[in-house]
């Protein structure tokens, strides 16, 4: 008799929902966890008098109790919807280049519309059209994907099938004449990691549609908050979790999935597997290459990993007001060209552009009375991260950190003299604590062609599952989507 | 739902071509897993195995291990962070933190200065019993008091008590070997002359580096001495470091003297942006905190339950931490000062006394976790590993 039902490797977004999805129903699960904490990105670490956030930016997909998103259900299954302080942002971003433009959504429809165009007033008209197009295409999309419309077709669905694989980028030239425009109603494309010149149109449009409709959320005392909150329902459940033990093999026998072996070497023995670990880890290096099928091993090649980033943590000894922050998320270009801003994503160059977040101003308790955190992030690619000599490493990070505090500086100025703690993450930092290749917390890149549309999630032996970014998407909602998935799946191969 | 429907989409068979492209002629753009462990290794390697390759005596109380890598490689290290090291002494496996003391000009070799504490166990066995050519292991170099360029500027004052030297050492020698731009105020407290550690590289060094002062601060002068004496106050602090306005303090000594120093640093107006401090160890006797219970005497014991099994006993007065290690349960860790969540472990039942400033996340506190390094049994427990 195996030890366990099902044993979930990695505690990131994906394994901790899988992980309480399983125990909720009754299986036994264990959660092995590498670090000492769980969450993988979703967690925080002190520095001084400051606890920061890791990775949340904005939540995605919550929704209001009144008009709830696919995560508020999904939270809600999971045991740990009251177990957590939501706090919700009225405003998606503010973006610009200093001194060019500068113009702030909120996040509702109408009051998107109406900032463009006062704004760009000598394109109304096209911005009027463009959003309509963006809220019709998304409702196609969710009846023809969440709803499941049997009938879905061309004519029934016109503009989907029409704007579905075409670039963000190529809609945004088919509307649009001021570049600033286009750079304003395209700024969340750090958050999928691609520029609108390769992010498909479905990504871009879901990404505005669904901040706004649903909201951007950030959490009381952080996305470590959630992990913990989900670890706890986890317990309740009557689930088992070890901290400090990377799992080092699945094993397989028979073409099945039957356990894994620990660093220590423990071994243990289960009737499934799930891996929150990459993709890369999990075929490659926990099972046997030679268990993976040619062909699976070339759709993989096919791929390409998504970026990392460097986030400059800064604890500030003075409220956002004082500095003039007064939106949660604002983005900060230097110029307009966005494909340029992606190349320099491989370079050591100074960055062009960088996401600015204040989790005080929407929770004035998330720092200590008087101060404020702020964190800088601008996306880059690990290669050439991996090429620098050790010993200089320190001072390229230090160097490209300047570069961002340089940008914070431009836009709200007493910026570096209100610092009080700054730390900072690079694609080696988030290689070493997650483990993935590339330090990538988006998985793999997102193209057109990385969509579900065209790869489905297979497993190179029975009994193995993937939950997290790897599988899909990156992202907190679609980790964590892909964990109750994950779950559900485990427990029909059980049943069989 | 009728799959082929996504044929229909515009683009969908131009996509599909350039996949099939791209599996035939799929060059691996995916680099083994190996690569990951292999560059996280470079930086931070679980574990080190050192050979103690020299011993020199600093003072009559305390001693400069040297370390060279018994296989593979040392990583960098920020002047100012420590290594754990890992010891079994008496049948108890244990380990404490110790800065790194040499410079970071060169990664040859790591230095440790180790000074007698009374009743000491693990610097008593370091001390003692380990000699040139004995082989150890210690953590990869840890820490977070070391520069920020980002940030601390380029006038620096350093206060130091007795082994709080060792981090300022590491940051001493790399600036004036380095001939960085900083200018370093050195001040540093002992009790007697003869406890000055590296006092003779110390002088030569301020000698050659106009960018380098360093005061000595005796607390129990021999007669006839005719030094500063006393305690680091903030009339001394101003005297010896001058105008105060755009400098970093960095401060290094025990939990006592960091307070007290604090304490002259508010009178001085400094700011918590303008100050760093490193705790070299929790308080002496946790049990003269301000808010011990009267009721918790420092001897006393309890029960501690382990993830509903094994029992062991714990006493008020020391870390669970090492409680547990004397029952031969090893927890993860590295700092030994609550800052760093490695041994962090679940209470399920019971109370613990936590000082104030350990380093525990918001979320953690209110699911029940602690640092087991620094967390002080006030009733009988019921712990989670
Ligand atoms: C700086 C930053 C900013 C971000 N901003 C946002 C944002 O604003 N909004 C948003 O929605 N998303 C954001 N993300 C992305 C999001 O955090 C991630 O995509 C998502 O959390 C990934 O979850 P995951 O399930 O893939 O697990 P991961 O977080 O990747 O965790 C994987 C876990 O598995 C463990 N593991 C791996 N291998 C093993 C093994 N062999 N044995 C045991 N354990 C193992 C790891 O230790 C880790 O805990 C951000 C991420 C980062 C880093
Ligand atoms: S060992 Fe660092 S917190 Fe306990």
């Amino acid at each position: 008799m195996p030890d366990y039902d099902a044993i979930v490797i990695g505690a990131g977004n994906g394994g901790l929902s899988a992980a309480a999805g399983l125990a909720r129903r009754g299986i036994r699960t264990l959660l092995c966890e590498r670090h000492n904490v769980p969450g993988g990105c979703a967690t925080s670490f002190i520095r001084g008098r400051f606890e920061f956030e890791v990775a949340l930016h904005q939540l995605s997909g919550l929704g209001t109790p009144d008009k709830p998103g696919p995560l508020r259900g999904l939270l809600q299954q999971i045991g740990v919807i009251d177990q957590i302080d939501f706090v919700e942002e009225d405003t998606l971003y503010r973006t610009g280049i200093p001194g060019v433009f500068d113009v702030t959504l909120k996040a509702d429809r109408s009051e998107i519309v109406h900032a463009l165009k006062e704004k760009f007033p000598s394109e109304k008209k096209a911005i009027e059209n463009f959003i309509g197009l963006v809220w019709e295409f998304c409702h196609q999309l969710i009846s023809i994907y969440y709803f499941r419309d049997q009938h879905a077709s061309k004519d029934r669905y016109p503009l989907y099938f029409k704007y579905a694989l075409k670039t963000g980028g190529q809609v945004l030239d088919e509307f649009f004449e001021d570049p600033c425009l286009k750079m304003a109603i395209a700024s969340y494309w750090g958050y999928v990691g691609l520029p609108p010149s390769r992010i498909s149109f479905s990504d871009l449009a879901m990404l505005l549609w669904a901040y706004t409709e649903f909201k951007p959320y950030h959490m009381k005392g952080g996305s470590q908050a959630l992990s913990n909150a989900i670890v706890d329902s986890f317990l309740k459940a009557g689930g088992n979790v070890r901290f400090n033990c990377g799992v080092k093999k699945i094993i397989v026998s028979g073409g099945k999935a039957v356990g894994v072996i620990t660093e220590y070497g423990d071994e243990i023995r289960a009737r499934s597997v799930i891996s929150n670990a990459s993709t890369i880890s999990t075929y490659t290096d926990l099972i046997d290459p030679e268990t993976v099928s040619p062909a699976m091993l070339k759709k993989l090649a096919s791929r390409t990993l998504g970026p990392s980033a460097v986030s400059v943590y800064c604890g500030l000894d003075c409220e956002p007001g004082d500095l003039g922050i007064e939106v949660s998320t604002r983005f900060i270009s230097l110029n307009t060209d966005m494909d340029r801003q992606f190349a320099l994503c491989r370079t050591f160059d100074s960055p062009e552009m960088c996401g600015l977040t204040c989790y005080d101003v929407a929770d004035p308790e998330f720092s200590p009375a008087g101060a404020c955190q702020v964190v800088l992030i601008s996306l880059q690619y690990a290669d050439h991260w991996y090429q620098i000599p050790p010993m200089q490493y320190a001072d390229t990070k230090y160097r490209f950190a300047k570069g961002l505090l340089d940008i914070a500086e431009l836009v709200h100025p007493g910026f570096k003299d209100s610092i009080e703690e700054v730390e900072v993450s690079t694609p080696l930092t988030h290689l070493r604590y997650l483990g993935h290749p590339g330090g990538s917390f988006y998985g793999f890149d997102q193209y057109a062609k990385d969509s579900n549309l065209f790869v489905s999630p297979l497993s190179p032996v029975q009994g193995l599952y993937s939950a997290g970014a790897w599988v899909g998407m990156g992202g907190f909602q679609p980790a964590l989507e892909s964990g109750a998935a994950a779950a559900k799946a485990v427990c029909r191969y059980l049943e069989e | 739902m009728n799959r082929d429907f996504r044929t229909e989409i515009e683009g969908y068979r131009e996509i599909e071509k350039e996949l099939s492209v791209l599996q035939k002629y799929a060059i691996q753009n995916i680099r083994p897993q190996e690569l990951v462990t292999r560059i996280t290794d470079r930086f931070h390697p679980k574990r080190i195995k050192m050979r103690v390759s020299e011993i020199r005596e600093e003072t009559p109380d305390a001693r400069t291990l040297r370390f060279v890598p018994a296989e593979g490689y040392l990583p960098p290290f920020h002047a100012g962070q420590y290594i754990n090291v890992y010891i079994t002494a008496k049948g108890i496996r244990t380990a404490r933190p110790y800065s790194i003391s040499s410079s970071p000009f060169q990664t040859a070799y790591y230095e440790i200065t180790i000074k007698r504490v009374t009743g000491g166990f693990v610097s008593s066995y370091l001390l003692d019993t380990v000699n040139p050519g004995d082989d150890l292991e210690t953590s990869g170099p840890e820490g977070h008091f070391y520069y920020n360029p980002l940030f601390h500027g380029n006038d620096l004052v350093f206060i130091a008590g007795g082994s709080g030297i060792t981090p300022f050492m590491s940051m001493i020698r790399e600036v004036t070997d380095r001939g960085h731009d900083r200018t370093i105020h050195l001040i540093y407290g002992n009790r007697s002359p003869d406890n000055i550690i590296f006092d003779a590289e110390l002088k030569e060094r301020a000698q050659r580096h106009t960018n380098l002062t360093v005061a000595n601060i005796i607390s129990e002068p021999p007669k006839g001495y005719d030094g500063y004496c006393g305690l680091i106050t903030s009339e001394l602090i101003q005297k010896i470091a001058g105008d105060i306005s755009g400098k970093m303090f960095y401060l290094c000594g025990s939990e006592e003297m960091n307070r007290f120093c604090r304490e002259e640093f508010a009178k001085l107006n400094i700011q918590a942006k303008h100050i760093r401090s490193d705790s070299f160890g929790l308080p002496g006797d946790i049990t003269l905190e301000p808010d011990w219970p009267a009721s918790v005497r420092k001897n006393e014991s309890f029960i501690v339950m382990l993830n509903g099994g094994v029992s062991l006993t714990a006493f008020a007065g020391e870390p669970l931490i090492n409680a547990l290690e004397r029952a031969g349960i090893t927890v993860p860790n590295s700092c030994r000062t609550g800052e760093c969540s490695l041994c962090r472990i679940r209470l399920v039942s019971g109370e613990v006394f936590q000082p104030a400033g350990v380093k525990v996340r918001k979320s953690d506190r209110r699911f029940g976790y602690i640092h087991a390094c620094a967390s002080y049994p006030l009733t009988d427990l019921k712990i989670m590993i």
